[in-house]
């Protein structure tokens, strides 16, 4: 800031070639007359000035250094000053500049170090601190520190982190803007990425999807023979982004869940769906249901579906009979397999990975 | 802190107004160039917590899915080619023998731990944010100093960067030989190895954070994806980035230090007492 604040134009060859010299306000502490010598000399072209300034200033000056100092300085300054005079060439845009040089008192220079040293060692303690602070419990035992430092201030504080995240997720996301698709020879595999067991396919046959929060004010109870039978079908080849990291490109059909919602209106004021699956078990086989919130916004897209077929083939318990969720503009975590409830909400409902320290809106 | 400051070269007088009689007592000052911009500097020291921070974070989510992976190994059932050098460092680095989890090793020492995704991404968000501003700060710093000009490759690089590598290579040799090793003179700020690397690591820095929102956001956007190849090469350009950093990162912190004390305070307060190396000739650039 410093350097902005006193950086006036005022340039002065001295004792080293095209060193050039700004008059700052620390001189002016040490020496009050300082600032009235500004001599505004600044570019290649406007050299010739310069020089003759700097003569003249060096002539006027009265002697404050030794003798011995003075001559020499004037004798080494001409002869450069003069060579850049004749290359007369002007600088570019680009051109490196000579880095500003600045007479400065030591009392002054020794207390700038010793403020900035301060400064930045307090900094470097404040991020230590925040490191400690904000690193999984985990990790700081690993390299020694076994105090608990988990506190809801902490969970707080980064879970506010990924809120904003999540907000810019939202403020990406646009209605009309459609999810890239490709084309069949693009299809990738896709391995079924059930989070605990895959649970045993006996439960299709009674399966039935669950309508709740309706307009109607009704609970609505549908098949999947009538659910095929009263929707149009639509196809779609997109990829599948898992918050993993990886993904995978596959050959989708089912009906718009938009259509759903045309359908069985949800009541006026829900802007939320809560999509559970009762089917989903843990990894020791014991049931572990499922509940995801999906903002209506996006349950409106046209690539949004309740998919029953997979490549080509109905689906199979791997990737969620008889009905999953299929929403390309978000996380994989947010396409619920095996779908048997779904609940119109006006508040955000309950979702299963942001309860883990994941984020809610997951649109990517 | 002691200062030293080179009195003897560098003393010069007070500038003085030329009608004005100073009666004030003699205080020489010491000649210094201010070298970076404060911006420049907190942007710099900040880099460190967050490249770490980035850095520890990534490689805890390259563990959820590895885009290194080969056919399950018939013993193990490992896919991952981080899991493959952990175990083989501990297989052949005395007094690792009886190390718990082999194919662990290396996300235990070089990330912040296996199997905590969620808490990876947390902290890789937060540092992300932080450190796309920081290189704003960065940037404002370099253009209202300045700096910039001196980090703009030239043409003359090619041969001098030629030079300075020569320098290096043949240091360690000249040392044991006791043979005179000159460094290669330059009358700009940096040499041009430096101007190499402080020019590509704020470009790699700028392509961490495209490749980070073309993996973040694939579909809102795809198109910044489909620039780096799509998704999953989005991927890998991420991950190799990292390596950027860490290439460049063992030389500079090595090299300041033999550089000596005033390039390292420099960082800290702005100021250099090495005006000579301030030189720059008319047609520097």
């Amino acid at each position: 800031m410093e350097d902005k604040k006193n950086g006036d134009d005022s340039l002065q060859t001295y004792d080293k070639p095209s060193t050039e010299l700004e008059p700052k306000k620390d001189i002016a502490e040490s020496c009050p007359a300082a600032l009235e010598d500004v001599r505004p000399i600044a570019t290649e072209a406007e050299k010739p000035a310069a020089l003759e300034a700097t003569k003249q200033a060096n002539a006027d000056r009265p002697p404050l250094l030794p003798a011995g100092h003075e001559p020499r300085r004037d004798e080494e300054a001409s002869p450069v000053a003069a060579s850049s005079v004749s290359a007369k060439k002007r600088q570019s845009f680009f051109a490196e500049r000579p880095l500003p040089a600045i007479e400065m008192a030591p009392r002054i220079l020794r207390y700038r170090s010793r403020r900035d040293f301060l400064v930045f060692g307090t900094g470097a303690l404040a991020v230590l601190t925040g490191a400690g602070f904000l690193l999984p419990q985990e990790t700081l035992s690993r390299i020694g520190i076994h105090r608990s430092m988990d506190s809801p201030a902490k969970e707080w504080f980064l879970n506010r982190a990924l809120r904003i995240d999540d907000d810019v997720a939202e403020a990406l996301y646009s209605a009309n803007r459609k999810v890239p698709t490709y084309t069949k020879s693009q299809i990738t595999p896709l391995k079924n990425n059930y989070n605990g067991a895959t649970p045993d396919p006996g439960y299709i046959s009674g399966w039935k999807l669950t309508l709740d929060g309706l307009d109607s004010g009704l609970i609505i109870s549908l098949d999947i023979r009538s659910i095929q039978a009263r929707f149009p079908v639509h196809e779609q080849i997109t990829r599948l982004v898992c918050v993993e990291g990886w993904s995978a490109i596959a050959w989708w059909a089912g009906l718009r869940f938009d259509d759903l919602l045309r359908a069985y209106p949800p009541m006026s004021q829900a802007k939320w769906a809560l999509v559970e699956s009762s089917v989903n078990l843990d990894a020791s086989g014991n049931p572990d249901p499922y509940f995801m919130a999906l903002d209506l916004a996006t349950g409106r897209h046209p690539q949004t579906l309740l998919a029953t077929h997979f490549n080509g083939e109905p689906l199979t318990v791997d990737h969620g009979a008889p009905l999953r969720l299929l929403v390309p503009v978000k996380l994989g975590l947010k396409n619920v397999k095996a779908i048997t409830k779904i609940t119109y909400v006006a508040e955000e409902p309950r979702d299963y990975w942001a309860e883990r320290g994941y984020s809610r809106y997951d649109g990517i | 802190m002691r200062l030293k400051f080179q009195r003897e070269s560098l003393l010069v007088a007070p500038p003085q107004g030329a009608k004005s009689t100073s009666t004030l007592p003699e205080q020489p000052g010491v000649l210094v160039v201010s070298k970076h911009h404060f911006l420049v500097r907190w942007s710099h020291w900040l880099n460190i917590p967050l490249l770490l921070g980035l850095i520890l974070s990534g490689i805890s989510i390259y563990w959820a899915s590895p885009i290194y992976q080969h056919n399950p190994d018939p013993s193990t059932g490992n896919t991952d080619v981080a899991a493959d050098i952990g175990i083989w460092i501990c297989a052949h680095v005395p007094g690792l023998h009886h190390y718990n989890s082999p194919p662990d090793w290396i996300y235990n020492h070089m990330s912040l731990g296996p199997g905590m995704l969620g808490l990876a991404l947390r902290l890789h968000w937060f540092c992300a944010y932080l450190f796309m501003l920081n290189g704003m700060v960065y940037v404002a710093g370099l253009l209202s100093g300045g700096g910039w000009r001196s980090l703009l490759p030239r043409v003359t690089d090619f041969w001098d960067a030629f030079r300075m590598f020569r320098y290096y290579v043949g240091l360690p040799f000249a040392k044991l030989a006791r043979r005179e090793w000159p460094h290669p003179v330059f009358k700009t700020k940096y040499n041009a190895l430096q101007r190499a690397a402080y020019f590509s690591v704020p470009v790699a820095g700028f392509l961490s954070a495209a490749t980070g929102w073309a993996i973040h956001k694939p579909m809102q956007l795809h198109w910044l994806a489909a620039l780096f190849g799509g998704y999953n090469a989005a991927r890998v350009w991420h991950f190799w980035l990292m390596w950027v950093y860490i290439q460049f990162v063992v030389p500079h912190v090595v090299l300041v230090f033999a550089d000596g004390w005033d390039t390292l305070r420099s960082m800290i307060v702005g100021w250099s007492t090495r005006v000579e190396r301030s030189e720059v000739t008319a047609n520097g650039g």
